[in-house]
């Protein structure tokens, strides 16, 4: 029947495709490398069936990322790499493998002025609303090995590692993985992965919420960033910029 | 041998939502305060975080946030010629344990009691007339409670920006206001926060209700809609619906519970101890009989201590309130039989039950994305909303109804049409076909009082520490069977109008059974008026015969109200609370001379 | 089969019930893909462990169910193992498109819990006399839950030892199960639809529980449901009405690899906060 009810997650997910306890190895590996060689999305057309009913096209998406489309909007793989992992600089996040569903949501909030970039809001108004679902399902669709970086102060990850998995009791922080999933993995369609991201980007974010610049997020992101001092914004980004989530596939799949 | 320890100014029996309010407000006027818990410390940050904490099994089922069965139960009988049994596993009713107590685990449903409600009997006969309050029940026993709504509305506002309930106003002095229940008691101001986002069912509901004419509103939540700092400085979140609510804490701060509206506050005061996995075992007095000394209790590690105090409040949960009472000899325990005495007397619960709307499986609910006071309402059969004139047979009372799922937690949650057998495969396709096409609708309303429904003391159960259990005698009175009854009817039309395929009537029967989940609203058994020969406390919830007890909580209400309490037992607590501080502190004694 | 005593019998067994792998959903889902990439038709092994007949699911069921992991039973003896995943098999069947409580591991999920603080009477009030009472007092009786299964189990295995259960074809199982449900049939004890009540609870619980405590194996009556589990936040979804959110379901005790990691000894309540 459907091959939707096989395990598979919209959006970048921890890394299995089926659900699994104890699991025989052989058996799964063998249906995991299957279901890798393709990558349909599920999450993406979450989106999509509901403006379009269109099927995304991550192939389309990759000529985007690639060469930029003919309205003007520049090849995201200048800032954001081909295979979504950027650059160690933290400046351009990484996206390989993020939420199909969050991207293209984060793309059309920049296109609608929700949220405010000077290099994205531009790019994002050049995009057509299938463009955003394409360029969304390929990253999404991306299977990317993680950069070597440098090493960050153990300290630092250890706390980071306390607000991530714990909180804090005495300023009443409520812990980031309630939200953003084991590890910080994301939970898709809505709740993106931390685990991964650059500590650079994440400290920035986190300071944009905190300064109030961006918005477009439920309530609670700017509730928390206030609370966190510069030192533990440091924290729980170097804690999640050395949490690596491997994948064994990438994304989820759907039938249609 | 207890061991006798230093005075302190007051105690609390219980540290849930009425022993935080009232150790807040003594030590806030100077006084040195011990908080008694039975179970134990916990805090948002670490006990409450998920996903641990969004585990069905074990907060759901098994209960992990109520009080331990093993150690105290409460023993029940429908009436007083069936033998009274302990109820061995809770499922009806779950009297929460813990700091915090059931004001942790509660769902957020925030309302206000109806003018009506607070002067009920004479109003019921001023309206209708003694004769058909006779004709609803000769054994009713509603009463006024000698407090009106006008006196609790500052208290109620008080109160509701202390939890930062989100809702939207229906009646400002007077004024009716768009967008919110008309009928509604006038209140002073808007709610602190506005409502939650609709979700489906709330819409869907809407529709339909709208289409009949009825008045639909959002359910007035303490599950905030946005980032809040309440005027005690305390920040409370925004609810993420997470579709974990009743029974669950809440992780992210965003449902007012003590620990996120007051308690940081008193815990970090140098005049408040909190002391828990404490047992209070009674209340001592002194020879005289009419003065507390202070309290009789057993720590974790059972060992015995008197902790002599100038003032004891029992702030215990209702039943445990009318329990504590009677092990301690305050006030005279009700006697079924000759109607006298006020211990035990007006006990009353909930009538809920409403209908389940199987939807097309093209209409895809979702019930898992909810809070714990979602969605939509209507309040046109509320408590007195409605002519009862022409009710035949005829019956007071009314319920709300409304579309408000706070989940769809599996094994809590897995409707099936009329027909389908209990278990096999027909069972389970059933269930997967119908699981997100199905909204519940809620019935829930009014439990008159009657002089056949009360609690005391068992004979023969005791608990761990070997005290007799408190014994429950209820059965839902004829009326409130009747009221329901006749609501459900009407509740169906609502269902259909929403586009129900299938529809399984709602409606309350009897014999009310312990044996599954109604409502933890338990009331009554110590209750408050003007009169001491028909109330255990007077207005200040102060005990006639003990002056320096005070009883807070849903055992002071006469009879219950349509809707869930606690916003209401917290308005009539800083009511109380506040003539404590202002009169009795100054100048101990009676606050009424009845 | 002689039961043996709980406390010294514990019965490996290498449980393990697959189903072939739909090829044709396979194929169906990746297209041009194509078969060539298939696992080359996963083993079909049914366990036949002694004394039990083999349960035999649903022949190809769409769900690919991993293998399951061996259940190791450390409450039931073999012969009430043997009742038990006969029973669920038959409260909670599966079919061509969905696994059944057998499959989700529920004989597990109820033997752990019975092992544990729940079966052993844990929040129960346990002092007497004891009375029947009536419908509306609940549950009155003197048995803890392993208490209650022990017994009747010894009670129904007795009565059934010319016919063991999981030998009976599954309209006789049925009827058997239908007889028990319908009281007035005591097991040396226990009322027969108290027993029965017990039975389908624990296997409701043990299909859509958290997969964290043995049952619920894969999160399977989730997917079959469509509910996604211990998920987080729902906040940006709610207000898009009548959305389909397809994406599998989590595990609270999950980790970021979607492991499991099941622990049946974790306590029904919480531990206190040592403060």
């Amino acid at each position: 029947m459907s091959f939707r009810r096989l395990g598979r997650r919209g959006g970048f997910h921890p890394p299995y495709t089926r659900p699994v306890g104890r699991v025989e190895r052989s058996a799964t590996r063998l249906l995991a490398s299957a279901v890798a060689v393709f990558s349909l999305l599920g999450a993406v057309t979450l989106v999509q069936a509901q403006s379009t009913g269109r099927e995304p096209d991550a192939k389309h998406g990759a000529v985007i990322a690639a060469q930029g489309t003919p309205a003007g909007a520049p090849p995201c793989a200048q800032c954001h790499a081909f295979n979504g992992v950027s650059d160690a600089s933290g400046a351009f996040p990484r996206l390989a493998g993020q939420s199909a569903y969050y991207l293209a949501d984060q793309l059309q909030e920049f296109a609608a002025g929700e949220r405010t970039s000077a290099p994205m809001t531009p790019i994002a108004k050049a995009l057509s609303p299938h463009d955003i679902a394409d360029v969304s399902a390929y990253y999404a669709s991306i299977n990317a090995p993680f950069l070597p970086l440098k090493a960050p102060d153990p300290a630092l990850v250890k706390r980071g590692e306390e607000l991530a998995k714990i909180g804090s009791a005495e300023r009443r922080i409520q812990n980031c993985d309630n939200c953003h999933g084991p590890e910080g993995a994301g939970e898709p369609p809505a709740i993106p992965y931390l685990a991964g991201q650059y500590a650079h980007y994440i400290a920035f974010t986190l300071q944009m919420w905190q300064q109030g610049y961006r918005k477009n997020s439920l309530d609670q992101m700017g509730v928390m960033a206030k609370k966190l001092d510069d030192q533990e914004i440091a924290a729980v980004a170097a804690y999640y910029q050395q949490v690596k989530a491997t994948l064994e596939t990438a994304q989820s799949h759907r039938n249609d | 041998m207890a061991t006798r320890l230093q005075p302190v100014d007051a105690v609390t029996i219980g540290v849930g939502l009425t022993g935080s309010l009232a150790a807040y407000e003594m030590v806030q006027s100077g006084l040195k305060v011990v908080g008694f818990e039975r179970g134990a410390a916990r805090e948002t940050v670490p006990d409450f975080q998920s996903p641990t904490i969004h585990d069905e099994l074990r907060y759901s089922i098994r209960k992990a946030f109520m009080q331990d069965n093993a150690k105290v139960a409460v023993s029940f009988r429908n009436n007083s010629d069936q033998t009274a049994l302990p109820i061995r596993r809770w499922e009806s009713f779950l009297p929460g344990q813990g700091l915090g107590g059931s004001f942790v685990h509660w769902n957020g449903q925030s309302f206000r009691a109806q003018v009506a409600d607070f002067v009920l009997r004479s109003r019921t006969i001023q309206r209708y007339g003694q004769k058909f309050l006779d004709a609803c029940g000769p054994e009713l026993t509603i009463q006024d409670w000698g407090v009106t709504y006008d006196e609790l509305e500052p208290y109620y506002d008080r109160f509701e920006y202390l939890c930062g309930v989100s809702g939207k106003a229906g009646n400002i002095k007077g004024q009716i206001e768009p967008g919110g229940n008309p009928f509604e008691a006038p209140r002073s101001r808007e709610y602190p926060n506005p409502p939650l986002k609709e979700p489906y069912f709330g819409a869907i509901f809407r529709k339909g209700a709208t289409s009949l004419g009825y008045h639909p509103y959002p359910q007035p939540s303490a599950n905030l809609s946005r980032p809040y700092t309440n005027p005690l400085g305390l920040k409370l979140e925004q609810c993420v619906f997470c579709g974990f609510c009743e029974r669950y804490a809440c992780e992210h701060y965003a449902k007012a519970s003590p620990q996120t509206i007051i308690l940081p506050l008193l815990l970090n005061n140098p005049n408040y101890e909190l002391r828990t996995s404490c047992e209070v075992l009674r209340i001592n007095l002194d020879s005289t009989g009419k003065k507390a000394t202070g309290v009789t209790y057993v720590d974790g590690a059972g060992r015995e201590f008197q902790q002599p105090a100038e003032i004891v409040f029992i702030t215990a949960f209702p039943l445990n309130n009318v329990r504590t009472l009677l092990l301690s000899g305050i006030g005279k325990p009700y006697d079924p039989r000759t109607g006298e005495g006020v211990v035990g007397r007006n006990y009353s619960y909930q009538t809920t039950g409403g209908p389940t709307v199987f939807m097309d499986e093209s209409i895809n609910i979702n019930p898992f994305m909810s809070s714990g006071a979602p969605g939509t309402m209507i309040d046109d059969f509320s408590g007195d909303n409605f002519d009862h004139s022409n009710m035949n047979p005829p019956f007071i009372g009314g319920q709300y109804v409304g579309s408000i799922m706070t989940g769809g937690r599996p094994i809590e949650f897995h409707p099936v049409p009329p027909g389908t057998p209990r278990w096999g495969l027909e069972w389970k396709r059933a269930v997967a076909r119908h699981y997100n096409h199905t909204i519940l609708i809620q019935q829930h309303g009014t439990s008159m009082s009657s002089r056949l429904n009360y609690l005391d003391l068992d004979p023969t159960y005791k608990d761990a520490w070997g005290q007799p259990l408190l014994r429950m005698t209820f059965d839902f009175p004829e009326n409130d069977i009747r009221m329901s009854q006749h609501i459900a009817d009407k509740v169906v039309e609502i269902g259909r109008a929403m586009g129900g395929q299938t529809i399984i009537r709602g409606g309350t029967k009897r014999p009310y059974s312990v044996a599954f989940y109604q409502s933890t609203h338990n009331a009554g058994g110590a209750i408050m008026g003007g009169d001491p020969k028909t109330s255990a406390v007077n207005r200040y919830l102060q005990c006639w015969d003990v002056p320096n007890v005070f009883s807070l909580g849903g055992s002071a209400f006469p009879q219950n109200i349509t809707y869930n309490y606690s916003i209401t037992i917290g308005a009539l607590t800083l009511w109380a609370l506040d003539t404590i501080k202002n009169k009795y502190l100054k100048s101990p004694g009676p606050l009424v001379h009845a | 089969m002689a039961p043996a005593s709980p406390a010294t019998f514990i019965d490996m067994r290498k449980h393990r019930v697959m189903t072939e792998v739909s090829r044709r959903a396979l194929i169906k889902a990746t297209g041009a893909i194509g078969a060539a990439m298939l696992p080359a038709g996963a083993a079909v092994e049914t366990a036949n462990a002694k004394g039990r007949a083999a349960t035999t699911p649903a022949a190809t069921s769409s769900f690919c169910a991993a293998p399951l992991p061996p259940t190791t039973y450390v409450f039931f003896n073999s012969e009430e193992a043997a009742f038990i995943e006969a029973a669920v098999a038959r409260l909670i069947p599966a079919d061509a498109e969905w696994p059944g409580a057998l499959e989700a591991c529920a004989p597990n999920y109820i033997d752990k819990q019975l092992a544990g603080a729940w079966g052993a009477g844990e929040r129960l009030y346990r002092s007497g006399p004891w009375q029947p009472g009536a419908p509306s007092q609940g549950y009155q009786l003197p048995f803890t839950p392993a208490e209650l299964f022990r017994t009747g189990l010894a009670a129904i295995n007795k009565e059934l030892a010319r016919t063991p259960f999981a030998k009976m074809s599954p309209a006789d199982q049925d009827g058997y199960l239908k007889k028990l449900e319908a009281g007035g049939h005591d097991l040396g004890g226990v009322p027969s639809d108290v027993f029965f009540a017990h039975l389908l609870e624990s296997t409701l619980e043990g299909f859509f529980s958290d997969p964290v405590y043995g049952g619920n194996c894969g999160m399977v009556s989730w997917r079959m449901i469509g509910f996604p589990g211990a998920y987080a936040s729902y906040y940006d979804l709610i207000d898009k009405h009548g959305i389909k959110l397809d994406r599998a379901p989590m595990s609270l005790a999950e980790d970021a690899h979607g492991h499991v990691h099941g622990n049946p000894g974790i306590p029904a309540y919480s531990p206190p906060n040592n403060r």
